[in-house]
């Protein structure tokens, strides 16, 4: 058997990676779980808390651009990789000669471009229905991606563990995601919050993102946008690096 | 890289916390013969292949797949081997060549290769016409072939097999091993998980019999019948019944143990030629009529319950042994001869 070389393999990785994406684009997009909580969930949140608030039409859409990347993202780990684990599938990739990261970076991508699919709706819908505009477009772009994969990264940790169906893991997620969306600057912008709260605010992922749509969308924030695109950034190495090592522990254990 | 062996297993060992599943098993299996690993439920057998395909890591010892580490080369002895789970793992949303196609993907075929492999196994596992159908419409005899063509789909020179025809319908089944049997004349080595053991009769090379994660015996199923004399037998039913003839036969010179199956009588010994005579004697001298009269060698069902001292379907606790519970390891009669 002839050996390969590292572009080769780092060239085979992508192709394994795009294969499985557009597969998993295919199979569970818009299965029920990803709608239920990927799609009506962050929807239903924005008209919760902002509908009859006398939102700016600019302020509305970057608080919904924060949910659905939020929400959405981070719904696709939680319902694939469960589902796949029940179906022992999630056993034909670990046997597959494809390293894991490459699995893992697939899966975000999935929840990622869910999110950022949603995420354009919602601007499309934004600026026909209300007229609202974005300040920076490419800002924009940057901001709902890096934030998307932040997010799908986080549904991919809280998925790592030995659920085998997503009802186990909606829970866990359930818990984990309110506290992070109500401590964030999303309901409440940073600058109108107190010394205690906007340190708290600080611990929630959400915070920087919301900053960075501010930046995009309204074209203020209160945070620079290195701070804000370095800790998204950081945060998806750390959720990644997470889930590998958590991933890594179920092969040792078993299950 | 070349190897003789296709699998090397040494030392190998797995604990969950204090419970030791597999306990440093020693085994090799040659290139192109099809081995068959035997034991009971929770006996380690599903463990020891999660471990040999990469799903799980050992505690402890070495698996050589082709030559190549599991453990650090896990890219390459990957790329050597097919799975085929006790549990159909197909993707149901996908047609059968979706399946195939995105199996193809996987392994990194090129696109040609993939089509024609696909073609080439949708029509050797008599999935063509049903090829556009979702995997979710299958039978179960279906979803299995389909599992076997997914396993087999970028030529693998390893194919592991837990359980092929676990649950099957007796035609589904007798397909499956007809399809291993044409695939290994073919050139994989082919490691076959079972309870059952007329299946691993019937198809493989040697066989391992593993009982509380220890390997009790490895040899050719011939060879372990021969090894296993003292359990050859004869069967005998008279057209008269009465309780007391299991006593009577068990006084003959030279039987160790008489076991009644059904109207039959079986009488274990090391020499039949001895027992015979006397089985015909207490017949004359009873006025019994002889209604069957067979000498059987010994089944490799009779060489299991001898090394293992136990039926098939008796469970020990094993966290990774998924086939736990399921009932689907009732002690299956093995074909006598």
């Amino acid at each position: 058997m002839s050996e390969e070389s590292r572009m080769d393999r780092i060239r085979g990785e992508f192709s394994q990676a795009w294969a499985l994406f557009l597969k998993d684009v295919r199979t569970y997009y818009l299965t029920p779980p990803m709608v239920m909580w990927g799609l009506a969930l962050p929807l239903f949140m924005f008209f919760s808390f902002s509908v009859r608030r006398g939102l700016a039409p600019q302020t509305g859409i970057a608080r919904l651009l924060a949910l659905t990347t939020f929400f959405t993202a981070s719904s696709a780990g939680s319902v694939i990789f469960p589902l796949e684990r029940r179906a022992r599938t999630y056993d034909r990739l670990m046997a597959a000669p494809m390293a894991l990261i490459t699995i893992l970076l697939s899966r975000s991508s999935v929840g990622a471009f869910f999110a950022v699919g949603i995420s354009l709706l919602s601007l499309l819908t934004g600026w026909a229905l209300f007229g609202a505009s974005v300040a920076q477009p490419a800002l924009l772009t940057v901001a709902v991606i890096l934030s998307a994969y932040s997010f799908s990264a986080l549904g991919i940790l809280v998925a790592s563990g030995s659920a085998q169906s997503p009802g186990q893991i909606m829970m866990p997620s359930t818990l984990l995601r309110w506290p992070l969306l109500f401590i964030s600057g999303i309901f409440v912008p940073l600058d109108r919050m107190g010394v205690w709260a906007r340190g708290v605010s600080y611990l929630s992922p959400l915070t920087y993102a919301q900053d960075l749509l501010n930046h995009a969308v309204l074209g203020t924030g209160v945070q620079s946008i290195v701070l804000d695109v370095a800790v998204l950034a950081l945060l998806l190495i750390l959720f990644l690096g997470g889930a590998s090592k958590l991933q890594r522990r179920s092969r040792k254990l078993g299950y | 890289m070349e190897s003789e062996k296709a699998i090397e297993v040494s030392g190998l060992a797995k604990t969950y916390k204090k419970f030791l599943a597999v306990d440093h098993v020693d085994f090799d299996v040659r290139r192109g013969e099809i081995f068959g690993f035997l034991g009971p439920n929770g006996a380690g057998k599903t463990t020891t292949v999660r471990m040999l395909t990469t799903l799980l890591e050992p505690t402890e010892g070495s698996i050589r797949i082709n030559g190549y580490d599991v453990s650090r080369q896990a890219y390459h002895a990957k790329r050597q081997f097919g799975v085929v789970p006790e549990e159909s793992n197909v993707y149901t949303e996908l047609s059968a060549q979706a399946n195939l196609l995105f199996t193809g993907r996987l392994y990194r075929m090129p696109r040609g290769e993939r089509e024609r492999r696909t073609t080439e196994l949708l029509k050797l596992f008599g999935l063509e016409e049903k090829q556009d159908v979702k995997a979710q419409f299958f039978s179960k005899g279906m979803r299995r072939r389909l599992t076997i063509a997914m396993a087999m789909m970028h030529r693998p020179a390893i194919l592991f097999l837990d359980e092929a025809t676990s649950g099957l319908d007796v035609q589904s089944a007798r397909t499956i091993r007809d399809q291993v049997r044409q695939l290994s004349e073919n050139g994989p080595t082919v490691f076959l998980t079972t309870h059952q053991i007329e299946e691993a009769n019937q198809l493989c090379d040697r066989v391992a019999i593993i009982d509380h994660g220890k390997i009790a015996v490895i040899d050719t199923p011939e060879h372990l019948k021969a090894v296993f004399r003292s359990v050859q037998s004869v069967e005998v039913a008279f057209d008269r019944k009465d309780p007391g003839h299991r006593d009577a036969l068990g006084m003959i010179s030279g039987v160790s143990t008489v076991v009644k199956h059904g109207d039959k009588y079986r009488l274990y010994s090391d020499d039949l030629s001895a027992v015979l005579p006397e089985v015909m004697d207490y017949a004359h001298a009873k006025k019994l009529r002889i209604i069957t009269l067979n000498t059987m060698g010994p089944s490799l069902e009779d060489v299991f319950l001898q090394v293992t001292g136990r039926q098939i379907g008796t469970v020990r606790h094993d966290p990774a042994d998924k086939s736990l519970g399921r009932g689907s390891g009732k002690g299956r009669k093995g074909g006598n001869r």
